[in-house]
């Protein structure tokens, strides 16, 4: 969406998209703050922005905001890197030899079409509501992105580049190494994008179950208790994590891959 | 945007499928086929076999749902009509939900599509709230609407509606200058260039977003029905879990991805039918 931005542009016109953006944004909560000047306020079930800052100013001084992130960022690491380990060879392999691949694809997306966070009071079952059940359930929703884009990311290997390599006396080893993984990061790094997603689903879906601790059972606690200047901090916290490590890997794309940019 | 790509890949592997049937052996046409078919059959036999090969203790076994069992569970829930009566709770949230979230999304998406600024508006907001999973609003949609119908409507719809608002856009901002341009010679006015232009170009994307969109409304009755309901086929599983009645888990994952599948062979049919006049289409029958 990036516009050709032509060197004789003024400041307004270049930036426009940004200084709309900001514009709207800045519009949006000063009309949500000055709404209850005229609405009646009421505190349990709605809240306005100073209230909310005031709530993340006192959760971060206690300290519960911090502790409850590093609580759920635990099983999202251990499901997400097992998502990666697991998928991305999967993938390849898929990719690469044309009979796994088609002896898999179909379990495959039967398994990816199917909701599966439907099973999770099954793992909460299994693995009881700690780092693991919640690990499980992340490592179940975010490994399918990696295997299809992985996958498909062999497929679209150069073959001039394989035949190069086996003119050239490389073995099966030298072709994963030299053109088939870097080929293919792209296409993870796109994966990686959508399972981010997916991923935060399963960390709150199992601290929405059972926990004890954790940023989601951080927002329905507050929720229940009434307390929505809290509960808005932890949505608000939440989103802007989501903005970041999702936009943040679009970034990374663009500055590694920008011949794939267009995309 | 991982929607659109998304659809590429879609749109890439529908095409070579349909490219490659012509000239080969009988085995060599099916062999994917029965590869794909030979696998979850396999699966699904040692699946069965399991709690026959390897010994467990009784209290392992009570965890262990075989296909067979599943299946006569499944059957019994059809034949008792037990579970028309949740199924058509969580169907009817999923519809409710799934129309709002079209009456929304592809109209702004157009509106989006066609104006730089609002553009420039709103991408702050769209861009946050399609990289939040809609998950983490439930517990204040909870608050606002009750547990009941109609904050599970809530969930399906937010998480519908972004899939079809962004295709939508792309579709839009896909759409040839040129024809625009001419129409627009012509005395068409801002609609006639949606009706006429606009919006059957943006057709394959909107269809994706369609698709991509059930999904994610399956995913929200399932979420919402897990945690603020009362009645639906996600209450009916989380009460069997609780009760270690897998095989009744199971069964209902079975219900709910049939009903995916249902509804993404109805967009399928759709699809054929709506784009039946591009060129690329009659090239591939």
């Amino acid at each position: 969406m990036a516009a050709g931005t032509a060197p004789g542009m003024n400041f307004i016109a270049r930036y426009r998209k940004v200084v709309l953006g900001g514009f709207a944004v800045a519009v949006f909560f000063v009309a949500w703050q000055a709404i209850f000047l005229i609405v009646p306020y009421n505190p349990l079930f709605i809240s306005k922005p100073s209230a909310i800052a005031e709530g993340f100013v006192d959760l971060i001084q206690s300290g519960d905001l911090l502790d409850d992130l590093a609580v759920s960022a635990i099983p999202f690491f251990y499901g997400f890197a097992a998502a990666v380990l697991v998928g991305v060879p999967l993938g390849i392999v898929m990719g690469w030899r044309k009979r796994v691949g088609e002896a898999l694809d179909p379990l495959m997306t039967v398994f990816y079409a199917s909701p599966l966070v439907a099973l999770a009071p099954l793992v909460v079952i299994f693995f009881g509501v700690g780092v693991g059940g919640k690990a499980v359930i992340v490592f179940f929703l975010s490994v399918f992105p990696f295997v299809f884009n992985a996958a498909a990311g062999v497929r679209a290997v150069d073959p001039l580049l394989i035949n190069v390599v086996r003119s050239l006396g490389g073995g099966e080893w030298d072709l994963y190494r030299k053109v088939i993984f870097p080929s293919v990061l792209p296409y993870i790094v796109a994966a990686a994008r959508i399972a981010v997603g997916r991923a935060m689903i399963g960390v709150l879906v199992g601290e929405f179950f059972a926990a004890s601790e954790g940023i989601g059972y951080a927002i329905s606690r507050f929720g229940d208790i009434f307390a929505t200047d809290r509960m808005f901090a932890c949505i608000l916290t939440v989103m802007a994590i989501a903005v970041v490590l999702t936009e943040g890997i679009r970034f990374a794309e663009r500055t590694a891959f920008p011949w794939r940019a267009g995309n | 945007m991982a929607e659109v790509q998304a659809a590429n890949v879609q749109l890439a592997t529908g095409s070579a499928a349909t490219i490659g049937g012509s000239r080969k052996s009988l085995w060599q046409r099916f062999e994917p086929t029965v590869l794909g078919t030979a696998t979850i059959i396999a699966l699904l036999l040692v699946w069965q076999f399991l709690p026959d090969l390897i010994p467990m203790k009784a209290g392992t076994k009570l965890f262990f749902a075989v296909p067979s069992q599943i299946v006569g569970t499944l059957w019994s829930m059809f034949a008792t009509g037990m579970i028309w009566a949740p199924l058509g709770v969580s169907a009817s949230a999923f519809a409710i939900g799934l129309a709002m979230a079209i009456l929304v999304g592809l109209p702004l998406g157009v509106l989006l599509g066609r104006s730089a600024t609002l553009n420039a508006m709103f991408d702050p907001f769209i861009t946050a709230f399609n990289a939040t999973p809609r998950l983490v609003f439930l517990p204040l949609l909870l608050l606002w609407f009750g547990i009941g119908m109609w904050s599970k409507v809530a969930v399906v719809f937010l998480g519908a509606v972004f899939p079809l608002l962004i295709n939508t856009y792309e579709g839009v901002r896909n759409s040839d200058r040129l024809l625009v341009n001419v129409v627009r010679s012509f005395g068409a006015n801002e609609w006639d260039i949606a009706r006429l232009v606009v919006v059957p170009n943006a057709m394959p994307f909107i269809i994706v977003g369609l698709r991509l969109a059930i999904g994610r409304a399956v995913l929200g009755v399932v979420v919402s029905e897990f945690f603020g309901s009362q009645d639906g086929l996600g209450v009916v599983m989380v009460r069997a879990a609780s009760e270690f009645k897998v095989n009744i888990v199971f069964a209902g994952l079975i219900v709910f991805a049939g009903l995916s599948l249902v509804m993404t062979g109805l967009v399928k049919l759709l699809e054929n039918r709506m784009t039946r006049w591009r060129p690329e289409h009659l090239n591939a029958e």
